[in-house]
């Protein structure tokens, strides 16, 4: 179950769900159960059903009927530069941490 | 004659997947990082039907999320990108009882989704009901952590074999894989 179609896809796997909601929702929409337990149906179906690797079943289920959230995502076009040097000095900071933690769990 | 157009029920251009790759790799670039990440690639993809009725079956759940810490920073919802609530060992929870995982060390869509209802990624919940109406025979005891490791060595050569091995200690019939 997931989100990142092309991911997904590029990568290979034997079945996929694919929900075209914003990344962060694989498992249906939040705070509603008729779409979580729906979705993870679909998924069910899909193992059961497929008939053979590479199988993408894509979920009916729209996030909302305005598609224009898909145009923000990271997208370069839509940031200013001052907003692109505020990022990148914030992802370095994150890799430091996180290279700590991995050299901790190394030891 | 003069061209119909799209009709009424015509999606506009921009309404397709993500494409996340070239959004990503173009994002990185702009931020003044060299070559773009490798993602994993398969021609062959392995395919092993499932050999019982889903009703009969033990099913899993492997997850990228992770458990809540409360000594590593801000989780969420709402949380900025927090790479130490990153994890890099697999790790299993029992089913039965509920979780408090956390998205915050994944890259997810901060703008337009919140995080704050671990059901959209996590479904045990679903899956427990699944079992209850006899969708599913049953959820497996345990469910599995994936680290969400850059290295394709590491994931390859040391957390896929340890969650398939758990899998099989579990004795399930099959998994399903939920990627944040």
């Amino acid at each position: 179950m997931g989100c990142a179609k092309d991911i997904v896809e590029y990568v290979g796997v034997p079945r996929f769900l694919f929900s075209d909601f914003p990344l962060g929702n694989p498992a249906g929409k939040p705070h509603d159960p008729a779409s979580q337990d729906f979705t993870l149906d679909l998924a069910l179906r899909v193992l059961e059903t497929a008939p053979g690797p590479r199988t993408t079943m894509q979920s009916p289920l729209r996030w909302s009927d305005d598609a224009s959230w898909k145009l923000d995502f990271s997208n370069i076009d839509r940031l200013s530069p001052e907003e692109l040097a505020h990022r990148r000095a914030e992802f370095d900071r994150q890799k430091e941490i996180a290279k700590g933690i991995r050299e901790k769990a190394a030891e | 004659m003069t061209d119909p157009g799209p009709g009424p029920f015509a999606a506009s251009e921009d309404d397709v997947p993500i494409p996340y790759r070239h959004r990503i790799a173009t994002y990185y670039q702009a931020l003044g990082y060299g070559e773009p990440y490798r993602w994993a690639h398969y021609a062959d993809v392995p395919f092993t039907p499932l050999n019982k009725p889903l009703a009969e079956s033990r099913i899993g759940l492997i997850t990228t999320a992770a458990p809540y810490q409360p000594d590593k920073g801000d989780q969420g919802p709402g949380a900025p990108y927090n790479g130490g609530a990153k994890f890099y060992t697999v790790y299993s929870g029992d089913t039965a009882v509920d979780h408090d995982l956390r998205i915050s060390h994944i890259g997810y869509d901060r703008t337009h989704t919140t995080a704050t209802d671990s059901n959209s990624w996590f479904p045990l919940p679903a899956l427990r009901r699944a079992a209850a109406s006899g969708r599913i025979g049953e959820v497996a005891p345990r469910f599995h952590g994936a680290p969400t490791n850059r290295s394709h060595r590491v994931t390859l050569e040391t957390d896929c074999p340890e969650l398939l091995a758990r899998c099989r200690e579990d004795r399930i019939d099959a998994a399903i894989i939920v990627a944040v």
